[in-house]
């Protein structure tokens, strides 16, 4: 059975039943199912269709019409400028992908640039049942999305609402809060939420002390994307002492593999818990986390090259650094890995430095990760001009943001004399990443 | 007070248009994270997610004002 059976399963067993809530607006089971059905019709078998994502059930609707005519699903950054989008779009729509594919989701690889990762059916449906068994996914809870629905971290949570009937509720990112304090007071017997860390420390940090209120309520919260920092961590089984509390191990490339609920009376940092049922972990010589299992990527769309240099013998070769301790519980250790982790996004600092270059007056630059009180990480891009010319941080901003995505879009710019390079001729990295800038 | 707010504010978040006839629409979750906690720390009042309304959000005059409010309390 694909996600889209299951709709349609939930349209017969439970028809009137919310399927979601968005902006005041609420789609049952039944609608979404006719509604799928109709829209599924302007897809044909085997095409790739790269659409912008939205905060909105008409994304569930599309997303679901293109699985039910057995068409590819490729949701891009709603906010991904024009011509980027067309030149993906290009890529997509005369690519050949392998049959049973569902899914094709862009991220920052390992390696830097953006890559399609190929989705199958049968992932989805691993990754679902994995959530339901590690996390806990129920039929009468109310699964509140506040991230980008093309991004796995979100996108993945749609996958065991839908396998159990379950309830979404979808916000427009976490800009108004009191929005999200809105959707926890929708009446629901048990509400629960995904968080990439940056939302949890601004809700910690803005709306702390309502949280309490709410512990018998939200069954859990789970956190990924990033590692979410200690202090927060504890604090939030401070003031959520009855809910599960769960720090992931996930990509796209690898699905979600194992995780942690830290409101254990531990609360260990860096501890990702056991793998799930459709998932195993491998430790390499190296120390560096493998995995095997249904939930894995079938491959970076239109590049079997760079597809074999992490994907081989049914098993992803990741650039984290990590160890199992005796109960089986992976602890992550670190990332051997010029990408940069902004509250959750991956940035290739390369393709940040590719675009500045391209702004009259600079003559070399680089782009480095530096300490942000929400992000835990923000990019900042040192830059050197051309003699005489002095650097107006506004106007390379937004020559960027017409770019690029609009988080690959430095926070912080500082002119510099010379930026530095190793004796080959290389950005030297490593002198950027001791220095703490 | 509004020219030190627009220099702390240019400083944190170079892609946002201050003199946007709306700021909030301008902003994400982060930008408007942002103001508050750089405001909180520039004039050490206390501000939470009740204050990030559009109303409050809405200009600099508007975030000028709601510093003031605070600042009087």
């Amino acid at each position: 059975m694909r996600l889209v059976d299951y709709l349609h399963r939930n349209a017969e067993l439970y028809p009137e039943k919310a399927a979601a809530i968005c902006g005041g607006e609420k789609i049952t089971w039944r609608e979404l199912s006719e509604k799928v059905l109709e829209r599924s019709a302007s897809f044909r078998k085997g095409q790739v269709v790269p659409f912008r994502s939205s905060q909105s059930i008409d994304f569930l609707v599309t997303y679901f019409a293109i699985h039910q005519a057995g068409a590819v699903a490729a949701p891009l950054e709603k906010d991904i400028p024009e011509n980027r989008f067309q030149e993906i779009s290009g890529i997509l729509t005369s690519s050949i992908v392998p049959e049973g594919t569902a899914d094709i989701l862009y991220t920052t690889g390992t390696t830097g640039k953006s890559k399609g990762v190929m989705i199958s059916h049968r992932t989805i449906i691993a990754d679902a049942e994995n959530l339901i068994e590690g996390q806990g996914f129920s039929h009468d809870l109310l699964f509140i999305i506040s991230g980008p629905l093309n991004h796995i971290g979100s996108l993945s949570k749609i996958f065991p609402v839908t396998m159990q009937g379950a309830t979404l509720y979808i916000l427009e990112g976490m800009k108004d809060l009191e929005k999200f304090f809105e959707a926890l007071d929708y009446p629901a017997k048990k509400v629960a939420t995904f968080f990439v860390p940056a939302t949890t420390r601004m809700l910690l940090m803005f709306s702390g002390e309502r949280l309490p209120k709410y512990t018998e309520k939200i069954d859990f919260i789970e956190s990924g994307a990033a590692p979410l920092a200690h202090s927060d961590m504890l604090r939030l089984c401070e003031v959520l002492p009855k809910t599960r509390l769960y720090n992931t191990y996930a990509s796209t490339e690898t699905g979600i593999i194992s995780t942690y609920n830290f409101n254990d009376g531990e609360c260990i940092p860096g501890c990702l818990g056991r793998p799930m049922s459709h998932s195993r972990i491998i430790i390499t010589e190296e120390g560096k986390i493998s995995c095997q299992g249904d939930t894995l990527m079938s491959g970076y769309v239109n590049d079997p090259d760079l597809t074999a240099t992490i994907l081989k013998d049914n098993t992803i070769y990741t650039s984290d650094i990590g160890e199992l301790d005796q109960y089986g519980r992976l602890h992550l250790k670190g990332r051997e890995s010029d990408v940069i982790n902004v509250g959750g996004f991956k940035v290739s600092p390369a393709e940040v430095e590719d675009a500045a270059m391209a702004f009259p007056g600079v003559k070399d630059c680089i782009c480095i990760g530096t300490p942000h009180p929400i992000t835990g990480t923000a990019l900042k891009l040192l830059v050197m001009m051309e003699a005489g010319a002095t650097l107006d941080k506004q106007a390379l901003a937004k020559f960027l943001k017409g770019k690029l995505e609009i988080f690959k879009v430095p926070l912080q710019y500082k002119q510099e004399e010379e930026i530095k390079r190793t004796y080959n001729g290389k950005l030297d990295r490593k002198y950027y990443n001791s220095q703490k800038i | 007070m509004k020219e030190r707010i627009r220099e702390i504010l240019e400083e944190a978040l170079p892609l946002v248009d201050l003199d946007s006839d709306f700021l909030f629409k301008e902003l994400d979750s982060l930008g408007v994270a942002t103001i508050l906690l750089k405001l909180s720390e520039e004039y050490s009042i206390k501000l939470d997610a009740k204050d990030a309304t559009p109303k409050n959000l809405k200009s600099l005059d508007s975030l000028e004002a709601m510093v003031k409010s605070k600042l009087e309390k």
